[in-house]
């Protein structure tokens, strides 16, 4: 097993009794029935199940977006749900990288200035000394990504890949050690889904990222070192 | 640094944000321009309504004073101390009083008087009889510009306006000379009166001894009118010298007001009144501080002033709701970006952005649109009320209706003062208050959950 090796280290993340409840009209409805995960270094993870198993719900939980009800998400040794928002909105920022099925580009940006965003989003004293590098940077990974001839274009000008292509290049910028990938592919045709895959495989190896990967498709859960099964709000098996 | 960039961003490529602009920028506009136009309608009916009026006048009441003497009946200790102070530029002597102007004799007026109604009024006028001492009044009031003023159609001046009361020429008295009155234009107009005409003048004056009226009777000689522009002077005032007046009414009284015209009257006015009051009263002349002897123009013209004043007051407040609308625009245009952005917001917060990062950067957005308004308003409406005048003749020839009725007023051309201090308030006013609504949109875009916005297309 691929992370047989790994057992010994600290996780990069891990979730222990993730709970999460919603209101529906009068009911509450519990989506996560306590939700336990470990990421390590380097590990390429597909996440699966049949849709309403809680996917979504539970990336972000651990993306920081949504505060679990019950349940702690550690960011190495930081407890990140205990931490004040401003530290949870560093972490977003330099920990982790997000790529959406619907892309989810700013429209009034060009590509060059999407990829930049977290750059300029980050408060970090270090992103503004490096301001000049880091946009250097993101016109290189374009280039890089094939969009050499698409720096200056708007989103409503790119293609679903390209845009695609312009979403995982912002995920990159700021080298978080963990992205998280929901359904990269499940808006594109299959060539061009298969293309882009392509591409964050192969950055996940080059830099050897923590990719969490929400999938649908086996043939894809197949390139992964190990695939996390979910249904009815639970993992069914955690070790893959 | 994506605050700035972003919500300027969003600025210049969302056309409704220059709806926005164009609209703090109308009523920023148009407040600044009708305030500025009201403004300068006010200062000139401000000047209208002092007419006449010297900067301060003082009219003892000639009452017992707490010693029990009487305040003195000539001027000239008045005088001496009005015109002791630096402040003071020039003060004259009057002796003011009233009568009846008779046509046709003083047995005729008399009787006139006894049939009033019968008789019509043509034949009786009452008129303010005012005695001047000619070079301080010169110093002090407008009379010689009133004189040399041109003559309205079928009226004459004084042959020589340096010395008006001299028998006007070519006048032969049949008997005693008879002294020489300037009449106000009008009143010459309404009897029909023309230089080297002899009018009767009937007054009743208190008796020294017992107090009861009694009637006096003169006949003068019209040496020519004047016309100093305002109505009720050009209707009933009769200028003659102070010492012939002192000796038609016999009543031992030599004046009745010292008029002082000051040196810079809005810089000094108020001072002086006070100052002037405490040495006359401390002279025994007036009978004491707060007894309204000594009064400035505006005292006379209190209740109107105050009117004009409330007047602007009254107005700005309603032009303010112009500003008010438009920054209920910008509320209304930055609630619905909000709901549009609502992605966008839950991109920014998933990259990094905190709640009060995402507030500021719609806060931002409206801080562009206040700010340009604003200024494009200022512009606007300073322009807009500097050329209102060739503005409204465009228009007017434009449309080919007269806009603006010159004859109405007593000016040729619409006024308008431009206050630096008031455009810098609307300004900021106009901005601060686009602010504050923009306030309520921003806080609920800081606070939106964005997960829903980020699940689904």
């Amino acid at each position: 097993m691929a992370n047989q090796n790994k057992d010994a280290t600290r996780p990069l993340l891990s979730a222990r009794g993730v709970k999460r409840r919603f209101k529906v009209g009068d009911r509450i409805v519990e989506v996560l029935h306590g939700v336990d995960l470990e990421l390590f270094d380097g590990e390429l993870v597909a996440l699966m199940g049949s849709s309403g198993a809680g996917k979504s719900t539970l990336i972000q939980v651990l993306g920081l977006l949504d505060a679990p009800d019950e349940g702690e998400v550690h960011y190495g040794e930081v407890s990140a749900w205990k931490e004040p928002p401003g530290e949870r909105a560093r972490l977003r920022n330099r920990a982790v990288g997000f790529v959406f099925q619907f892309f989810h580009l700013i429209p009034e940006l060009d590509a060059v200035e999407n990829v930049l965003l977290p750059a300029m989003i980050g408060s970090d004293p270090d992103l503004k000394a490096r301001r000049k590098e880091l946009r250097e940077r993101a016109r290189a990974m374009l280039v890089e990504f094939g969009l050499g001839e698409r720096l200056d274009h708007r989103p409503a000008q790119l293609s679903g890949g390209e845009k695609q292509r312009v979403a995982i290049a912002r995920a990159l910028l700021l080298d978080p050690k963990l992205v998280i990938a929901d359904e990269p592919t499940g808006n594109l045709d299959s060539t061009t889904g298969a293309k882009v895959l392509d591409l964050l495989l192969e950055e996940q190896k080059k830099r050897d990222l923590t990719l969490l990967l929400v999938t649908h498709d086996e043939r894809v859960a197949a390139r992964c070192s190990r695939v996390v099964r979910m249904k009815d709000g639970r993992v069914v098996d955690p070790r893959g | 640094m994506y605050r700035t960039f972003l919500s300027w961003r969003w600025m210049r490529t969302r056309k409704t944000n220059i709806i926005g602009v164009v609209g703090i920028a109308v009523g920023v506009g148009a407040l600044i321009m009708i305030l500025s136009i009201m403004t300068g309608f006010l200062e000139q009916s401000k000047k209208t309504l002092r007419g006449g009026l010297s900067d301060l006048s003082i009219e003892p009441l000639f009452l017992p004073l707490e010693s029990g003497s009487l305040p003195p009946l000539d001027p000239r200790p008045v005088l001496d101390a009005v015109r002791a102070d630096p402040r003071v530029e020039a003060a004259c002597a009057q002796l003011v009083w009233y009568g009846i102007l008779g046509q046709g004799g003083g047995d005729a007026a008399i009787s006139a008087l006894r049939m009033s109604e019968a008789s019509g009024s043509q034949s009786l006028a009452g008129v303010k009889l005012v005695g001047v001492d000619l070079a301080d009044e010169y110093a002090t009031t407008a009379l010689r510009a009133d004189l040399e003023r041109a003559p309205r159609s079928g009226a004459t001046r004084v042959a020589d306006p340096q010395r008006p009361f001299d028998p006007p020429p070519g006048h032969k008295p049949d008997g005693r000379p008879l002294a020489s009155v300037v009449v106000g234009e009008q009143l010459a107009r309404a009897w029909n009166l023309r230089r080297g005409d002899v009018i009767e003048v009937v007054t009743g004056v208190p008796d020294a001894e017992d107090g009861d009226f009694q009637v006096q009777n003169r006949r003068f000689v019209v040496a020519g009118t004047f016309r100093s522009g305002e109505n009720e002077m050009d209707l009933e005032r009769i200028y003659m010298e102070r010492a012939e007046l002192v000796d038609f009414l016999g009543t031992g009284r030599q004046y009745s007001q010292v008029l002082v015209k000051t040196r810079d009257y809005d810089a000094i006015g108020r001072a002086l009144q006070s100052d002037l009051a405490q040495r006359l009263s401390d002279l025994g002349v007036l009978r004491g501080l707060d007894t309204g002897e000594v009064r400035t123009w505006e005292d006379h013209r209190r209740s109107l002033l105050a009117a004009i004043k409330n007047e602007r007051v009254l107005m700005g407040i309603m032009l303010s709701l112009v500003v008010l609308v438009a920054a209920f625009t910008i509320f209304a245009i930055l609630s619905m970006m909000v709901t549009e952005k609502r992605r966008d917001i839950g991109i920014l917060t998933a990259l990094g952005a905190t709640s009060g990062g995402v507030s500021q950067l719609f806060l931002l957005v409206a801080f562009w649109d206040a700010l340009l308004g604003a200024l494009a308003g200022a512009v606007l409406g300073v322009l807009g009320a500097v050329y209102i005048d060739a503005i409204e003749q465009w228009l007017s020839r434009v449309f080919g209706v007269q806009i603006f009725d010159r004859g109405v007023y007593i000016f040729d051309h619409i006024p308008s003062v431009v206050n630096p201090s008031w455009v810098a308030l609307i300004v900021l006013g106009a901005f601060l208050c686009t602010l504050l609504f923009a306030l309520v949109p921003a806080v609920r875009a800081g606070r939106l959950h964005p997960l829903d916005a980020l699940r689904h297309e």
